[in-house]
């Protein structure tokens, strides 16, 4: 690729400033460099030659979310996490991955054996490296190993969810037959969301498909400006779904609901022969919430007396305009007590990859986030996205909140059901 | 820039609030104007203020240096107002963001300027006031702009633009001066009115640092309406006829069918893409009157020619109106990727004819102008939608906009309404306020500014 292709999109930008409003990095970081406009005025130019791509413009191209708050408010629709994302993949080729990223996205992700043998490994070991938060909240690195020591993490699951469930679980009465896409965060890390979401599923009459040789969904590496990783996952996805006899693919993380749906026809769109597969995938990929608002939940709904708060993570709402139906369902569920928060839609600072390479900002976005939640008073927070969970996680045991329970959307809704069926 | 001079100046303002990275400084080279100057002209520095004493020590310092300061806020400007120059220091004020009271009583509010004016007026309406100026830049940009442009918006039609709002002002002068202007009553005439001058100085005056504003109560209720042309002479015409019926909307908004189309492609909230024009009216107050009010010019815009009128019947719906409205200027850059949008304003009664002047201008020189007025306050905003990097098609837009300027001034309007003239209308500004007017305003400038250190090349072109 090069930087005049993304000419065309930069130039929609008529500069208004629209996107001060919404942008929460440069809410910390006040420099205009820092909002959509000024990136998307700095990829310009880049490309008249005014600005060199070096590592002050490589900063500040990190410095985004891919939260499309901005992209949402823009008057001219410009696609800012795509100018963004361009330029990383941009740097990316001319300058390579940063060694750890590159360490993950290029030997770790790639290779699906190998990074189940290492997230396996590492729940063994990780007991040596990290102790245990307060109120059963996660752990807390024992020592300073590129991550913050105050930061709270999710230990690794034993066992992850796909080895641990089996392949065809069929359910009575069968309405339809549905494939699971488990995503990373749900296999590796969280595999109880992925039971929650098993049980809701064969509760509302479909069969599920989990298939074994499911990998990452490439987000992370295309996110990252790792197009070519982000392709060879993309197509081992692609290959895994395709042909399979389901009437729709569940995912249950924005994130990769919404790299199944839209963003391989732009990862892909240059393979022979993935435009007709990849049209397939998108038109059947739904978000658990969104599959099952369809009907509304089925069965015997019992009692879960809880006080909620929702947070919409940024790729199942603005991505993939799921907002309505998580909500619908919650309140459809006797006893629960949704309590809107300020901003619900305002990103929790999580973005993947971004805590890790800038802990100390995403925490201070994490914040906004985590008062909203307390002034609530609920005692539960739920949204649909393993990544966020964690990060707000982190954040509310930081400010020691720690009581409030941390939930997936699934696994709320899935407490509504006695039997697993 | 001399280094101990910007240890100086991050010493002032602190070290995290001042940039001096070419990649940080580049982004101050635009605004939301279509002026873009680029890497020949990247300021020397950005500074952050926190309060007026860092105005004030930052100021004596630049002026001691003969320094040009650019003041900035949202930079959401569209007169090339906050452009940079490559000796120049840029000073952000949205760090001065608090909103310092809120007097019921006397319904008056002090405020710093970086306060964004949609989180004012949200302030304010909690309480049951109003300020009624409302840009439709409103939701980022800062109060401190606002008044150095005299911003206005579509209520000005009935409720005035900022000028009319503010009673006095916190200033600092290019010296470092702190001064106190204005007062806290709704009458004073203790001397020269210098808010007065200050207001809409376009920062080549002084620095603004606290504006004390006037409130009004908010009133109980609202109704919007759609009436719709097809024919956008007649529209142009009805806008005179309502206020002569005894009405004054709150607002009054003229759109053409270029706008309306490329609105409707961007909100689809099933505005007429086959109309030539549509008024976009609001009336406000007593909730026991506005349906009457409606109802009466309902009758005007029928006889006037409308083939439909449609009555928002809740707040949704209106609001959708207003959404539309809000993203015209943004939904017409779809169409074209340069806009300039020019905001001529003619007296009411010279409206149609304006319009079908601009119509006849805009087929000669072969270039697209949309038309989205605030009529009701004379405000055409002539919308050219053309593309910077076509030069040839830039020559005959300048053209079209000269003519336009003499349209205007031939129905006895004024060049710009509310945007200001920064770098873009400078050198037609003596076409105004003819030499003695130029004359006079340099001769302010020289003593208040006599090094001409606040935004030089602003407004006077030097
Ligand atoms: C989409 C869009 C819609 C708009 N709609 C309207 C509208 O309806 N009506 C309208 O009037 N304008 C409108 N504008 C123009 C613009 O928003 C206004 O001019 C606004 O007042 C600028 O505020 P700002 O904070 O962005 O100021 P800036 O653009 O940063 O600065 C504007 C001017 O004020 C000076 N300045 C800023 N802060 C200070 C200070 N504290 N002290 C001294 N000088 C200062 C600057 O030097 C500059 O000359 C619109 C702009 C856009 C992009």
């Amino acid at each position: 690729m090069q930087w005049e292709e993304l000419e065309k999109e930069a130039i929609r930008c008529i500069k208004c400033g629209a996107c001060q409003t919404v942008c929460p990095i440069f809410k910390e970081l006040e420099a205009e460099s820092t909002v959509a406009r000024g990136k998307v005025n700095l990829i310009k130019a880049v490309i008249r030659g005014d600005v060199e791509p070096n590592e002050n413009f490589s900063e500040r191209m990190s410095w985004c979310l891919a939260c499309k708050a901005c992209v949402e408010n823009c008057p001219s629709g410009v696609k800012v996490d795509q100018l963004v994302i361009g330029a990383r993949q941009k740097l990316v080729e001319d300058k390579g991955l940063p060694f750890l990223k590159r360490m993950i996205f290029r030997i770790g992700l790639r290779n699906r054996r190998l990074f189940d043998f290492g997230l396996g490994m590492g729940s063994v070991f990780q007991n040596l490296l990290f102790r245990p938060a307060a109120n059963g909240q996660g752990m807390l690195p024992r020592l300073p190993m590129g991550l913050d020591k105050r930061r709270v993490l999710t230990p690794l699951a034993a066992k992850n969810f796909t080895s641990r469930c089996s392949e065809i679980n069929t359910t009575l009465p069968e309405e339809k037959t549905v494939a699971f896409f488990t995503g990373c965060m749900i296999n590796y890390v969280y595999p109880e969301i992925g039971d929650a979401v098993l049980k809701l599923l064969k509760n509302n009459g479909s069969s599920v498909i989990v298939p074994k040789n499911q990998h990452c969904c490439g987000t992370p590496a295309y996110i990252n400006g790792d197009l070519s990783t982000a392709k060879e996952l993309a197509k081992a996805t692609v290959d895994t779904f395709c042909d399979l006899e389901v009437d729709k693919i569940i995912t249950a993380c924005g994130s990769c609901g919404l790299a199944l749906r839209n963003e391989y026809f732009e990862i892909l769109s240059d393979e022979l022969g993935y435009k007709e597969k990849v049209e397939r995938i998108a038109e059947k990929t739904m978000d658990i919430a969104e599959y099952l608002a369809q009907k509304g939940l089925q069965g015997e709904l019992s009692q879960v007396n809880k006080e909620v708060t929702y947070h919409e993570s940024c790729h199942l709402g603005r991505g993939l305009k799921v907002r309505k139906q998580p909500r619908d369902l919650m309140k459809s569920v006797p006893g629960v007590n949704l309590q809107e928060m300020k901003d619900p839609g305002r990103c929790c600072g999580a973005a993947g990859s971004f805590s890790l390479s800038h802990y100390d900002l995403s925490m201070k976005i994490n914040k906004y986030k985590t008062d909203d939640i307390v002034n609530t008073g609920a005692q539960v927070l739920v949204t649909g996205c393993a990544a966020c969970m964690m990060h707000i996680k982190d954040g509310l045991n930081q400010g020691d909140n720690s009581q409030i329970k941390v939930m997936h959307t699934a696994e709320l809704l899935a407490e509504a059901y006695k039997k697993d069926k | 820039m001399d280094s101990k001079l910007v240890e100086r100046l991050k010493k002032i303002v602190g070290a995290e609030h001042v940039f001096d990275k070419y990649e940080d400084r580049y982004c101050y080279t635009y605004d939301a104007s279509f002026i873009t100057v680029g890497k020949n002209e990247v300021p020397e520095l950005i500074v952050y203020p926190g309060n007026k004493e860092e105005v004030a020590a930052v100021l004596m310092l630049a002026n001691e240096h003969k320094i040009p300061i650019i003041p900035r806020g949202a930079g959401s400007n569209v007169s090339g107002g906050t452009i940079s120059r490559n000796d120049a220091i840029v000073m952000v004020l949205t760090r001065m963001n608090k909103i310092i009271n809120i007097d019921r009583k006397n319904m008056i509010a002090e405020l710093e300027p970086g306060v964004i004016t949609a989180d004012f007026q949200t302030q304010v309406e909690k309480l049951g006031l109003f300020y009624p100026p409302d840009p439709a830049s409103k939701a980022f940009s800062t109060m401190g702009g606002n008044v150095a442009e005299c911003a206005g918006g579509p209520r000005g039609a009935k409720y005035g633009v900022t000028r009319d709002y503010i009673l006095g002002l916190e200033v600092v002068l290019a010296n470092g001066q702190i001064l106190n202007v204005g007062a806290r009553t709704m009458k004073s005439v203790a001397g020269y009115d210098l808010t007065r001058l200050f207001v809409g100085s376009e920062g080549t005056l002084c620095i603004i640092t606290k504006i004390i504003v006037k409130l009004l109560p908010l009133p109980e209720a609202k109704k919007t309406m759609l009436a719709i042309f097809d024919d956008l002479y007649k529209a142009s015409e009805t806008v005179a006829q309502v206020f002569m019926a005894g009405i004054i909307p709150t607002t009054l908004e003229l759109l053409d069918n270029i706008y309306i189309k490329s609105i409707e492609d961007y909100v689809k909230i099933g505005l007429p893409v086959d109309a030539e024009a549509v008024l976009l009216i609001e009336v406000d107050g007593d909730a026991a009157v506005l349906d009457k009010q409606i109802g009466i010019i309902s009758k005007i815009c029928k006889d006037q020619g409308a083939r439909e009128v449609k009555v928002a019947q809740n707040e949704k719906e209106a609001e959708d109106l207003w959404v539309a409205r809000r993203s015209a200027f943004a939904a017409v850059s779809r169409v074209r990727p340069t806009i300039i949008g020019e905001d001529c304003t003619v007296p009411r009664d010279k409206i149609p004819e304006v319009v079908k002047k601009v119509r006849e201008i805009s087929a000669k020189y072969d270039v697209i102008i949309a038309v989205l007025g605030h009529a009701g306050d004379g405000n055409l905003h002539a919308t050219i939608l053309t593309d910077e990097r076509d030069h040839e098609e830039m020559a005959r837009v300048e053209k079209a906009i000269e003519e336009i300027f003499i349209a205007t001034l031939e129905a006895k309007g004024t060049l710009t309404g509310e945007h200001g003239v920064g770098r873009a209308k400078g050198k037609y500004l003596h076409l105004e306020v003819g030499k003695e007017g130029i004359d006079l305003m340099k001769a302010l400038k020289r003593t208040m500014d006599p090094n001409n250190i606040l935004n030089p090349g602003q407004m006077l072109g030097e």
